[in-house]
């Protein structure tokens, strides 16, 4: 009786795609998103900054890290609470559909419009940088690519969460907000511990800086992001504001991708048990 | 073969019909001599006569008693109207119909299915129109309706037809997000109609339309009822539900308080008929000689017109006693309690 059934699910993601691949604000975004890659893709490879394929990546990363989180939050904050509050959601579970494949209908809806939107924007990217540099790196940049995709489902699993969680949709914006600069406070806060734990600029500047200093990026989807695209362009140490640092090897290819894991799944399976104990 | 009560739209008297499923069996009432055909449905094989079954309904949000111990059945292919004041605890009723919500206590039956356990095999049979219907901002109503075939597993060619039916053709490649309320209401009703439910669960359904929506609405759920589907009703225009219901529930902070036909309710309550009575030269002034009549519940003027509410069978004492009196008794009019009296005296009385 109780069978998961994934044609609803399908018809769910089918409807979240159409019906937020026409929203205004999504488009707005994508348009944007798509305009800087291919402008930064072209000065990047184009100037003295950069010159390579690996050098332009790292400097899409801190433009990406920024957009495609900013891109599935939009998409996701609402889902639920938006749509309890207006009315929707009663009509569709009125229908024959399980709250399970509701969610996962809108995961996969949403998240194809997040495919789509890394798709043109890296798309487009990825040619101007082939052109002006060369494609010397390119598996690299498939990497980067599927990367940033497992990115913004971390960030649109996240968002479905504050969205079963959130009773308004007004909460929800709030809840967004906290997601979206988590990862921008989240280095603030480390060097902050790092500080109070004996640490000093000194330390850092000489390379002297414990493993579980980087090691902590896996609290952050940002960082831990970077870090993977680092390392899947062969990247070992760092090496920033006069400083370097070697990437532990805790934070090996697998490992990273396991942590990416942990961020998609666990706020998933939380979204789940809190919609489906839900009063709607 | 299977029996059926049905109950005539014109004088609410219950007759019992019998035939196999799909059969189209002509009736006349016996009691107003209506004529009108029913046609017995494939699902009525497996219920008996009670379509929907609440038995002692409880949900507590936090510390507040939504709804309190609430039973009632509603009967296959009757009109059945869900009443109360705003925040008695209808919504939340109606949504633990739907699964919406957890129950604390009790259960529901839908066709014999378990909400609990069956919910899906329920919802395939249930149309449900919220009170407050939206839909997605960025889809037409063609987009919108495919999506809710596609949902219930039902053809999508019936999605033209349904959208014509509610005069929303003219706009069927505009974005949901750009119409009127009137107009997402008109959609919640096509919606509502998608896979020929056996039960429609209608929350205000004539809310934002105009006079001419609000006639179809109510042609529209007699006529799927004299089709044999059972429909659920809530509505604030109380002369709506009685002239659509074959029976009332209404439920007043968050417990039944009564549940039967309205003119049971009107019986059960003593509440009296008002009559009219136009008068030459009353200027306002209540006769002296109605007051000492048994009977009177009270009496009141306006102008040339007195307003006495009695029991029926003094009506014409009072005519004769007025007339005895002197007064030029120029026209009488009777008006029936209606729900809305019921209704008033309940919700006043329980509170």
């Amino acid at each position: 009786m109780k069978k998961f059934n994934p044609k609803a699910m399908y018809t769910v993601a089918k409807k979240e795609f159409l019906d937020n691949i026409r929203n205004k604000w999504i488009i707005l975004l994508t348009i944007l998103f798509v305009l800087i890659i291919v402008v930064f893709s072209y000065a990047a490879g184009s100037g003295e900054t950069f010159g390579d394929m690996e050098n332009t990546v790292f400097g899409l990363l801190g433009i990406s890290s920024i957009l495609i989180p900013l891109i599935a939050i939009m998409l996701g904050f609402s889902t639920i609470s938006g749509e309890a509050e207006s009315g929707a959601l009663y009509v569709v579970l009125s229908y024959p559909v399980r709250r399970v494949e509701v969610l996962l209908g809108k995961l996969l809806g949403l998240g194809s419009v997040i495919i789509i939107s890394i798709i043109i924007g890296f798309g487009l990217g990825g040619v101007v940088i082939a052109l002006t540099v060369g494609p010397e790196s390119w598996v690299g940049y498939i990497a980067f690519i599927f990367l940033s995709i497992f990115l913004g489902f971390i960030y649109l699993s996240l968002s479905i969460c504050i969205s079963a969680f959130c009773k308004r949709r007004i909460t929800s914006i709030g809840g967004g907000i906290l997601v979206f600069f988590w990862s921008m406070i989240y280095g603030t806060i480390v060097m902050a511990i790092l500080f109070a734990t004996g640490g000093s600029l000194e330390d850092i500047m000489v390379g002297n800086i414990p493993d579980w200093f980087y090691n902590s990026v896996v609290f952050s989807p940002g960082d831990l992001h970077q870090t993977a695209v680092q390392r899947a362009f062969g990247v070992d140490t760092i090496e920033a504001m006069g400083f370097s640092m070697a990437i532990p090897e805790f934070l090996n290819s697998i490992n990273l991708i396991i942590f990416h894991i942990i961020w998609f799944l666990i706020p998933l399976v939380l979204a789940y048990y809190l919609f489906k104990r839900r009063d709607i | 073969m299977i029996s059926k009560k049905i109950i005539c739209p014109s004088c609410k008297t219950q007759m019992t019909v019998q035939g196999n499923p799909g059969e189209k069996i002509y009736i006349t009432c016996p009691n107003c001599q209506k004529k009108g055909y029913f046609i017995l449905k494939d699902h009525e094989k497996e219920s008996n006569s009670v379509s929907v079954e609440i038995n002692n309904l409880t949900k507590i949000y936090k510390d507040l008693k939504a709804v309190d111990n609430v039973s009632f059945n509603v009967l296959n292919g009757e009109i059945f109207g869900f009443l109360g004041p705003n925040g008695a605890g209808k919504t939340t009723t109606i949504k633990a119909m739907l699964g919406l919500i957890h129950v604390s206590s009790g259960t529901i039956k839908i066709n014999g299915f378990d909400m609990k356990k069956d919910s899906i095999e329920i919802k395939k049979k249930i149309g449900y129109l919220p009170e407050k219907v939206s839909f997605y901002d960025n889809l037409t109503p063609v987009q919108t309706l495919n999506f809710f075939c596609e949902l219930k597993g039902v053809d999508k060619s019936i999605v033209p037809k349904l959208i014509k039916e509610v005069g929303l053709e003219d706009a069927k490649n505009r974005k949901a997000g750009t119409f009127s309320k009137g107009m997402v209401q008109l959609l919640g009703i096509a919606q509502v109609m998608i896979g020929n439910p056996s039960i429609y669960i209608l929350d205000e359904p004539t809310v934002g339309l105009d006079a001419r929506w609000v006639r179809y609405v109510r042609e529209k759920i007699k006529m799927l009822n004299e089709h044999g589907a059972t429909v659920i009703f809530s509505s604030h225009i109380l002369s709506e539900v009685e002239a659509l219901c074959n029976r009332v529930a209404i439920i007043n902070k968050g417990k039944l308080i009564a549940e039967d036909t309205v003119s049971n309710l009107n019986k059960y309550l003593h509440i009296k008929p008002r009559i009219e009575i136009s008068i030459n030269g009353l200027n306002g002034k209540v006769p002296k000689v109605i007051e000492k009549i048994g009977g009177v519940e009270a009496a009141s003027a306006k102008g040339d017109t007195l307003f006495v509410t009695c029991d029926s069978d003094v009506r014409s004492h009072i005519i004769a006693v007025l007339e005895e009196s002197g007064f030029k008794v120029i026209n009488i009019k009777t008006i029936e309690p209606s729900l809305e009296d019921a209704f008033v005296k309940l919700i006043e009385g329980d509170n």
